[in-house]
């Protein structure tokens, strides 16, 4: 009997324990180390963390109520009202009003925001266009929009879970948000170490110096071969071609020699390490399903067919982002070069004929990424409906001009300490840290 | 020029011309010796630098070598021939061109297409033909970089251990400014290299662009200079020397060889250019230069001095038979030059001495002789002129004598005539003795300017219309103008009185010519008549005093004229043909205007 006790009495304790490891610990300060301005928009790691939206994309990719509760479309989608939350408040103790709202958002679109109008009503926030609006809830999920307090000025004043405390050292540091809406995050606090290349990130991690690092899609091959533990989101950014429509490059079909001459492949195969997926679409695979309708092969016969034989003048390529850009970049520039286009890197930074972009698709609604993306390609975005038919004859349309031309797409990936728990990534690809927390040092 | 100073020019010339022979000879010699050794010291420098790029290049095969047999590369070998996958590899020669200081390194897989790239990582897939080879050394090669330009590398290849000839590696090192400045160079020697770019390489006549030659610190200074040297090297693509120069002086000049480096196909990619100042050549050639100078100069000083001395001891007996010579010429008879020594000099002295002596007794006598002729023949015309009036005078005397006999009247009548012829002889002794006494006492000129045309002219005023119908007078004066500084008066009466002998040599009528004209520094007056002119004696004899071709002439005329003009420092002369007239010639000095 007392055996058996003994042995129960065990058993309790080992089913504690192990419930023990798998309850989240409050406390701790998170480190994390990024290469760029932590404040960058778009990609920024702390905006998301400062700040909040009226919408959020979930980690599904499906849109979900944030600081707006509800919305409702009127008059086929040229009017939107956003009933707000309530009992929110700012990091500096004010409340979130509908005025605060609407007037944050007219500060940070300013005279390019995608509707015509925005007003407070009450607790709703009223937006009004003269041209529909179908993917406005989606739009204001995105970081562009997120809300930040009125005169707030350079202080990052926002709603998030985390405000921040100070900047020592070219550390960023944030404390928790104990009267966050979405409850109180697990650490204390989060020490954002910024620029800090890639490599120098690495050791960190490995010497326990930091909790969360970045890893280049270039790079996850290499995280896996050193054994990080890595967090991968779905290939949500697209790497494309911009092509300036102008002297020789006006014509299209030089520009559409200029896509058959691209080797995809072989940039997602080798420098990307398989990671990438080579594609002649926007919109990810994982978002709008019709990708595979933009294969994007390379095709050089046709190249010089289009070229006609005509030797365009020197060009200027320029890659914005890191060295894999960069080197994506030169590799464009052969593979031009080899079609019988005079091509150069272009140093200057303000004059290339083709610029390297990044885009993200922010969430899984195939027509707000779009509209999200084209609005970042400075393209006037057409309005989408809901229908995948119609964002597909959108998406062709805009492609079929040439001036713009999908090479890849590419997940986002960060290492993580082992200690580090719950540590997710949003559906576009940046952290969300509301729920990581650290466990306690043994 | 004296005797003395021939003789001392010439010694000085000679010594002089045999210092700079020597002097020349010496430095040309010394010149060549340095240039010769200057070329040697060059040739060596070259050959250390042709040393040490193959060292470089052992290094660099050596490199390649290691890199190829490391455990590394044969694992990658072995994996890529497995798997295929060439993607895992791009950053790898990257890395191993790290570890093995190499600053080109391509892995090439087996049908030549790059794996991986450290100088263009995104080259991978395209073909490297270079990897190909199978020269088992090292070799010059352009690469072109990502940024457009273009590198020169000397590269090696070998194939990865254990996968045959499947993966090749081929890897270099960058010909820059850091490859320059970590060869060894010596002081006053610098180093620099001209890069040809890709263009040029195949142009038939290549261009040379001043920037593209490099130095160990940054383009190369004076970089113009090499154009013609770096030209020929890259046509001929043979290794050239020459010597240019900085500046203008020979100090800031270098001696320059030019090295063609060339591909594996014999193209030349580039040109090292060694240069080596020839400043401290150039010092030490202009310091044996000015010693050459200064031992030169020195030497013919010394020549000089002595040429002086031998010029006067030679030259100062003759300078002695000089001197004398003149005295005697100059009429001082009392001359003696110095006897000394043994010498030819001294019998020559000796001799003169002896004909000094002989001359001026001969002369004394001469004298002697000339003065008791004279007397005699100033006796004979005295006598002559005196006999003449004499002789009336003593009829005259003898018939008024007879006539007191006569009666009265015609005693009175005889009286009277005698009387009157008596004066009129005593008349004519008169002027006979009074002609003498001018001749005798001629006055001292009075020296005036006065042009010989005026002369002339105021002579052809007076006796034109005197002449007589039969005698035509013709003037011929220059119009240039014929300035004398002379006695006007004692020229005219010298000048009328040859006019006058002209007239007179013309009974029978005739042409009398009067014409001056400068002649150089000097004024000629000429009158001519067309008498029957003079016999050779009679021209010889004519200005003898005393001496008349007149039936009634003293011959004291033309002494008068010649001796008014030799007081002017003139001369007068006759010519004259028999039967065909005399022309008298003045020849009077110029005077200054």
């Amino acid at each position: 009997m007392l055996r058996r006790l003994a042995i129960s009495i065990l058993l309790a304790g080992f089913a504690i324990a192990a419930m023990a490891r798998t309850r989240p610990h409050y406390g701790g300060t998170l480190r994390i180390e990024t290469a760029g301005d932590p404040w960058q928009n778009p990609g920024g790691v702390a905006r998301r963390l400062v700040f909040d939206g009226l919408t959020e994309i979930g980690p599904d990719g499906a849109l979900r109520p944030a600081l707006a509760v509800s919305w409702k479309s009127e008059n086929a989608a040229h009017r939107w009202t956003f009933r707000l939350r309530s009992g929110v408040r700012f990091h500096d103790g004010s409340a979130l009003t509908s005025i605060a709202v609407a007037t944050s958002l007219m500060e940070t679109c300013g005279g390019n925001c995608p509707w015509t109008a925005v007003h407070a009503l009450g607790s709703s926030v009223v937006f009004t266009s003269d041209a529909p609006m179908p993917n406005l809830p989606a739009l204001l999920a995105s970081v562009e929009f997120l809300i930040r307090a009125p005169q707030s000025g350079e202080n990052k004043i926002g709603t998030g879970p985390f405000q921040v405390a100070g900047t020592t050292d070219g550390v960023l540091t944030l404390a928790a948000n104990e009267s966050s809406w979405a409850g109180r995050p697990f650490v204390d606090g989060i020490e954002i170490r910024a620029p800090r290349s890639v490599s120098d990130q690495w050791v960190d991690l490995a010497a326990g110096r930091a909790d969360v690092v970045e890893v280049p899609a270039a790079q996850i091959h290499q995280a896996q071969q050193q054994h990080f533990t890595l967090a991968v989101s779905l290939p949500v950014e697209v790497l494309a071609l911009e092509i300036a429509p102008s002297g020789a490059l006006a014509n299209r079909n030089v520009r559409e020699a200029i896509e058959y001459a691209i080797d995809r492949n072989a940039l997602a195969n080798v420098i990307f390490q398989k990671q990438a997926k080579p594609s002649g679409a926007l919109l990810p695979q994982a978002v709008s399903g019709y990708a595979f309708l933009f294969p994007g092969e390379r095709d050089l016969n046709k190249a010089h067919e289009l070229r006609g034989g005509m030797t365009p003048a020197l060009m200027r390529i320029r890659a914005e982002g890191g060295p894999a850009f960069q080197l994506v970049a030169q590799r464009i520039l052969l593979n031009l070069r080899e079609a019988g286009f005079n091509v150069q890197l272009d140093a200057s930074g303000h004059s290339a004929d083709l610029v390297l972009r990044t885009f993200t698709a922010e969430g899984a609604d195939p027509a707000g990424s779009l509209a999200e993306i084209l609005r970042a390609a400075g393209d006037p975005a057409p309005a989408i409906g809901a229908d995948p038919a119609q964002t597909y004859r959108a998406e062709r349309d805009v492609l079929e001009d040439g001036t713009l031309i999908p090479l890849l797409h590419l997940p986002r990936a960060y290492a993580t300490a082992e200690h580090l728990r719950d540590f997710r990534l949003r559906f576009d690809g940046t952290p969300d840290l509301a729920d990581a927390s650290l466990e306690a040092a043994k | 020029m004296s005797l003395r100073q021939k003789l001392l020019l010439l010694f000085s010339l000679t010594v002089t011309a045999a210092v700079a022979a020597v002097a020349w000879t010496v430095l040309v010699r010394i010149r060549v010796v340095f240039e010769e050794r200057d070329q040697e010291e060059t040739a060596l420098f070259v050959s250390q630098f042709q040393r040490e790029f193959q060292i470089r290049s052992s290094e660099v095969t050596a490199a390649v070598d290691r890199l190829a047999a490391s455990e590394r590369a044969s694992a990658m070998a072995v994996e890529l021939a497995q798997s295929g996958d060439t993607g895992a590899y791009l950053s790898e020669a990257q890395r191993m061109a790290q570890d093995a200081h190499l600053d080109f390194l391509e892995i090439v897989g087996p049908a030549g297409d790059i794996v991986s790239s450290a100088q263009w990582p995104a080259r991978f897939g395209y073909p490297e033909p270079a990897a190909l080879t199978s020269d088992p050394g090292s070799f010059l090669k352009r690469e072109e970089l990502s940024d457009g330009s273009a590198a020169l590398g000397l590269f090696a290849v070998r194939s990865v251990r254990g996968s045959g000839d499947g993966l090749r590696l081929i890897g270099g090192v960058r010909l820059d400014q850091a490859f320059l400045a970590n060869l060894p160079a010596a002081p006053g020697m610098s180093v620099a290299l001209y890069t040809d770019d890709a263009q040029n390489v195949n142009a038939a006549a290549p261009a040379f662009e001043a920037s593209r030659l490099i130095g160990p610190d940054g383009p190369a200074s004076h970089a113009a200079i090499y154009e013609p040297l770096i030209e020929a090297v890259l046509r001929s693509g043979r290794q050239a020397s020459a010597i240019l120069y900085l500046g203008k002086r020979r100090e800031d000049s270098i001696n320059v060889a030019a090295i063609p480096l060339q591909n594996a196909a014999g193209k030349v990619l580039a040109v090292l250019t060694v240069a080596i100042s020839r400043a401290s050549m150039v010092a030490a050639q202009q310091h044996i230069r000015a010693i050459a100078y200064g031992v030169a100069s020195g030497g013919i000083l010394l020549a000089i001095i002595f040429s002086l001395w031998i010029a006067a001891r030679v030259s100062r007996p003759i300078e002695e038979l000089a001197r004398a010579s003149q005295e005697i010429a100059n009429g001082n008879w009392d001359v003696c030059v110095p006897e000394r020594g043994r010498d030819e000099m001294t019998v020559l002295a000796r001799g003169f001495n002896h004909m000094a002596a002989q001359l001026a007794s001969q002369r004394e006598r001469l004298v002697q002789t000339e003065r008791v002729a004279a007397w005699r023949e100033l006796a004979r015309r005295l006598a002559h002129e005196l006999k003449n009036p004499l002789f009336p005078l003593q009829l005259t005397v003898e018939n008024l004598a007879r006539s007191r006999q006569l009666p009265s009247a015609e005693f009175d009548e005889v009286f009277e005539e005698s009387t009157r012829t008596l004066s009129m002889e005593i008349a004519n002794l008169k002027t006979i003795i009074g002609r003498f006494s001018d001749f005798s006492k001629m006055p001292k000129p009075q020296l005036e300017p006065i042009d010989a045309a005026a002369v002339v002219e105021r002579v052809r005023l007076l006796y034109e219309s005197a002449c007589g119908p039969g005698i035509a007078f013709r003037v011929d004066a220059s119009p240039e103008p014929m300035p004398l500084c002379v006695d006007p008066e004692l020229l005219h009466r010298a000048v009328s009185n040859l006019v006058l002998n002209a007239i007179d040599a013309m009974p029978d009528g005739g042409t009398l010519t009067m014409s001056a004209r400068p002649m150089g520094e000097s004024v000629e007056i000429r009158v001519a008549d067309t008498g029957e002119g003079l016999t050779p004696e009679e021209c010889e004899r004519l200005f003898t005093p005393y001496y008349t071709t007149k039936l009634h002439g003293t011959g004291l005329g033309l002494a008068i004229v010649q001796s008014v003009i030799a007081d002017h420092a003139g001369t007068i002369a006759v010519e004259s043909h028999d039967g065909a007239g005399a022309t008298f010639i003045l020849l009077l000095p110029k005077a200054s205007l």
